[in-house]
């Protein structure tokens, strides 16, 4: 349990982000505790989980069930199977009950994809209107992950191991049994399908992740609904707390072809959800994710973007969120997700700021990213304590070490793109 | 009739500066706003009276007032000034609607627009050269105060200062030509009369005329009498530099058709070489000085003095289609300049800058100013001479009809005409699109209250630029007549128009039986 209140045995951090280091010293978030912001951030997670929700779901369809389908233009089309699928962390038979409410998909979302913005109409208009939940930001997230790989843990090394490749083989020439052509196709380019089955262990990897996190995110909207979650810490808190309890949660890849399952990456290898699905997704899509297409040039000689992946910077927690282009996976198709699911506490407040309506995806936008450095804040407060020391720790060089931890966290935020400092102020909208 | 357009100002601007302090600056606009209504609304009542077909003056007005000095109380209306009476209506009430006044004095502020509005009128309709002096002068100490107390610059003191010491000396200049006309013409007399010069020797002509040039010179402004202009636009808050550059720019450049062309017709030929020259240098400083502003509305005060250079080409040509060019020029530079401050104004209101760096992606449409930067682009478009706007129209008469006299000065000003896309191509790259910055995009709401005047402005920019004849047709008759009197220039005569008039019925350009040479190429029958 991350303790709230400890007293201050160091000297002030010299830090430019001191403030922020103090606070996360004394066991809160990046994020400034106000009443404001607490509306702002619990509000967006609950219009994030909606979607959430469908993105979980159909990321493991895709991963499981399309798989590596040549012409893959019903893969949104998510079947009820899927939609009825129990969250193993919601519901009564749930392996841990994070949220009370109910295992299958959630009403709001199937509400909203029976009428779209528009009305009801067949699911194929409402697809070819784009008037849907943007399954391609997840798919963005995915690919981010994917791209950057090499973050850290053991499942992206077993992706290049020969077990994985044997595994992947036997599933895809289970997938492609009778057709000769791709058959043949993989028989002169094995890296080709290999590689493919590779995104959808990352497709499987990121759908457990957010099957986990939606759960999570509806909880924290009930709790604050209820009057029980009160200060940005406690929500911070319950992230951390949330972030230990599900961490062993395993991470695999189970491909079902006419009918039998193909494990090309089984549960047995113990691949753990903290390890190998939170922290690189935190980092891949929070922290560096790729500019948007077409505003740098990728010309090594252009020097436009870092010549390492590890420095790249254009996450949600570097981004512009408007106008947008200036982020790395466009926050406009998640942004419109979120706009459908605003609790009205939110929108009323929004209404009074800024435009109003007019520019409540922006105010919106801003305050999803207040969200995530929240969650990021959990993340960082969660890693200090798995690998450092307690806040309240009584020896002078552990509270150093976590000082430096916490201020060599900070240092990824001292680039001017960081947002870091603008969600400081309230102003900032 | 005509009256009414001076005398309801006026009485309304002492009722409402004797009203009670009780009241709000909300009530007062109100008020305001009912009595330019009416104006306008009169306005029109007397262009639907108003027969283009007649040359000379219509509702007149006469009543001896102190004719011991002269002064006459004679009004009347023509094809020159009723459009000029049109524009001084709709911009004295974009003036008043058009922003919300809150401050103190709203009283004062009120009654001195008034007295503005009534001093522009009466300039326009004055039939006696004492008359038309004395509304002149009436101009003088609203503005001066309009600007001193009102201004949005740091500058205003020092600019409403110069703007009075400049229009005075001008008003004394012009004073000074009419008691010499007056005094050493036949008539004696200061009533309107344009043989009253006549008898006059050529020398004496010149004097009077280069004086008048002078005086009302100051007033356009041309090169190098310009320099209180700027300062005075930029002083001044966006209404009353509607009222400045829409109106009070166009008294002068009446004043020169009127007065000069108008009294003066033989000694206007001597020097309209010289005075197309300085339109063309006028026309070019105006350009290239606005190219060089960071602030929005310097460079929208620059390209008003680059306007009034096509205006005087236009005047010095003297044909028939370069001074209908001058009337439409005058009232579409009226209309353009108003929707370019008024616009200014809004973005300044919301922005809380006009710097050239500091402005960026007002077009965005979520936290920008979306539809004032597309009307910014339409006015900078109409300003530049776009075809299918007001602007383009109006030069491209006064281009075409001062080609044949001033071919040179002409085609300097055409080369102006680029100039004016570049630096609204600039200001308009510069402010409406790029990237708007979050840190800074928290600006307020454009009101209904500052898009209408906009809109409307617009919409006649366009209007007129598609069907200028609805404009033309009430001055043509007018322009002809001032024309014919003006003896022919040194230069080729250009082409006889057709029916003789300058006429933008294209049906009659293309009409068989014209004796011009127009006719379509037929092709040899098979």
């Amino acid at each position: 349990m991350v303790s709230t209140e400890t007293k201050a045995k160091l000297p002030p951090s010299s830090h430019p982000y001191a403030e922020v280091i103090h606070r996360l010293e004394a066991g809160g978030a990046m994020l400034p505790d106000t009443p404001e912001n607490l509306m702002q951030i619990i509000g967006l997670y609950k219009a994030y989980a909606v979607p959430m929700d469908f993105y979980w779901r159909d990321l493991l369809y895709i991963a499981e069930r399309e798989f590596l389908n040549p012409l893959p233009f019903f893969k949104y089309f998510l079947p009820k199977e899927y939609l009825d699928l129990h969250n193993h962390y919601a519901g009564d038979d749930a392996d841990l009950r994070i949220w009370r409410g109910e295992a299958t998909a959630h009403p709001e979302l199937l509400a909203f994809m029976q009428r779209g913005e528009t009305f009801k109409m067949p699911r194929l208009f409402h697809h070819l209107w784009h008037d849907r939940i943007n399954m391609e930001f997840a798919e963005m997230c995915m690919r981010a992950m994917l791209w950057h790989r090499g973050m850290g843990g053991q499942f992206d090394p077993y992706l290049d191991s020969e077990e994985y490749k044997a595994n992947a083989d036997r599933a895809i020439k289970a997938y492609f049994k009778g057709n000769p052509v791709m058959l043949g196709i993989h028989q002169m380019f094995p890296d080709l399908f290999l590689e493919q089955c590779r995104q959808m262990s990352y497709y499987s990897n990121l759908g457990l992740f957010w099957e986990i996190m939606a759960p999570v995110f509806f909880e924290m909207s009930d709790l604050y609904d209820e009057g029980k979650m009160t200060s940005v810490p406690e929500a911070m808190n319950f992230l951390v707390n949330g972030i230990f309890a599900i961490a062993g949660r395993p991470i695999y890849h189970h491909v079902y072809i006419r009918g039998e399952c193909y494990e090309i990456i089984p549960k047995s290898k113990g691949f753990m959800w903290l390890y190998e699905a939170a922290l690189p997704y935190v980092e891949a899509v929070f922290y560096r994710t790729a500019p948007f297409r077409g505003t740098k040039s990728y010309n090594a000689q252009a020097k436009q973007v870092p010549p390492e992946q590890k420095d790249f910077h254009y996450g949600i927690l570097y981004a512009d969120v408007f106008p947008v282009g200036t982020a790395g996976i466009p926050p406009t198709l998640l942004m419109q997700d979120m706009l459908h699911f605003l609790p009205p506490y939110l929108v009323e407040y929004y209404q009074k700021h800024c435009r109003g309506e007019s520019d409540m995806l922006i105010q919106l936008g801003v305050s999803f990213q207040r969200s995530m450095f929240c969650v990021t804040s959990a993340v960082i407060q969660a890693l200090r304590q798995a690998l450092l020391y307690p806040l309240d720790d009584p020896n002078p060089k552990h509270l150093q070490a976590n000082r430096a931890f916490f201020e060599q966290q900070m240092d990824r935020f001292l680039r001017p793109e960081a947002r870091l400092t603008d969600i400081q102020r309230q102003e900032y909208r | 009739m005509l009256s009414v357009l001076i005398a309801v100002p006026i009485i309304s601007a002492l009722f409402i500066g004797l009203l009670s302090g009780k009241s709000t600056a909300a009530q007062i606009r109100q008020m305001t706003l009912v009595i330019v209504s009416f104006l306008g609304l009169w306005t029109i009542w007397l262009f639907s009276q108003f027969n283009p077909a007649v040359t000379g003056m219509q509702f007149t007005e006469f009543m001896p007032w102190i004719r011991i000095v002269g002064l006459d109380y004679s009004l009347g209306v023509d094809g020159l000034s009723l459009p000029l009476l049109g524009l001084n209506a709709l911009l004295t009430w974009i003036a008043v609607y058009s922003v919300a006044y809150s401050g103190e004095r709203p009283r004062l502020y009120y009654s001195l627009i008034l007295l503005t509005n009534a001093g522009m009128t009466g300039a326009f309709i004055a039939q006696n050269l004492l008359l038309f002096f004395l509304f002149y002068e009436l101009l003088l100490i609203p503005l001066y105060l309009l600007i001193a107390i009102w201004g949005s610059s740091e500058k205003q003191g020092y600019a409403s200062m110069k703007f009075l010491i400049y229009t005075a000396i001008s008003g004394i200049l012009i004073f000074a030509a009419f008691l010499s006309i007056a005094l050493l013409s036949s008539s004696g007399s200061f009533a309107y009369n344009p043989q009253a010069a006549q008898g006059l020797s050529q020398t004496t002509q010149l004097i009077l005329l280069t004086v008048l040039l002078v005086g009302f010179g100051i007033k356009m402004p041309l090169i190098p009498l310009h320099t209180w202009l700027p300062d005075a636009y930029v002083a001044a808050s966006p209404p009353i530099a509607i009222l400045l550059g829409g109106v009070l720019a166009k008294l002068g450049t009446y004043g020169l058709i009127r007065f000069g062309l108008g009294l003066f017709p033989d000694t206007w030929a001597i020097v309209a070489p010289g005075l197309a020259i300085i339109g063309a240098i006028t026309a070019v400083y105006g350009a290239l000085a606005a190219i060089a502003q960071k602030d929005i509305k310097r460079m929208v005060a620059y390209s008003s003095i680059g306007h009034m250079g096509y205006i005087l080409l236009g005047a010095a040509a003297a044909t028939p289609l370069s001074l209908l060019g001058v009337v439409l020029q005058m009232v579409s530079h009226g209309i353009i300049l108003a929707l370019l401050f008024h616009l200014i104004g809004v973005i300044e209101a919301k922005v809380g800058t006009r710097d050239l760096d500091s402005l960026n992606g007002l077009m965005n449409p979520i936290r920008g100013l979306p539809l004032m930067s597309s009307l910014l682009v339409l006015g900078g478009m109409a300003s530049a001479g776009i075809p299918g706007l007001v602007g383009f129209v109006a030069e491209f008469l006064i281009l075409q009809g001062s080609f044949s006299a001033f071919p040179i000065p002409t085609l300097v000003c055409i080369i102006c005409s680029g100039l004016t896309a570049v630096y609204f191509v600039t200001l308009i790259n510069r402010t409406c699109f790029g990237k708007l910055d979050n840190a800074t995009a928290y600006y307020p709401r454009v009101q209904w209250s500052e898009r209408t005047p906009a809109l409307i402005l617009s919409a006649l920019t366009l209007l007129l630029g598609i069907q200028p004849n609805w404009l033309t047709h009430w001055s043509e008759p007018t322009t002809n007549v001032m024309v014919t009197a003006v003896p022919d220039k040194s230069g080729p005569p250009g082409p006889p128009l057709p029916g003789g008039e300058a006429s933008l019925a294209f049906h009659k350009l293309m009409d068989a039986d014209s004796t011009n040479g127009l006719q379509p190429t037929k092709s040899p029958a098979r």
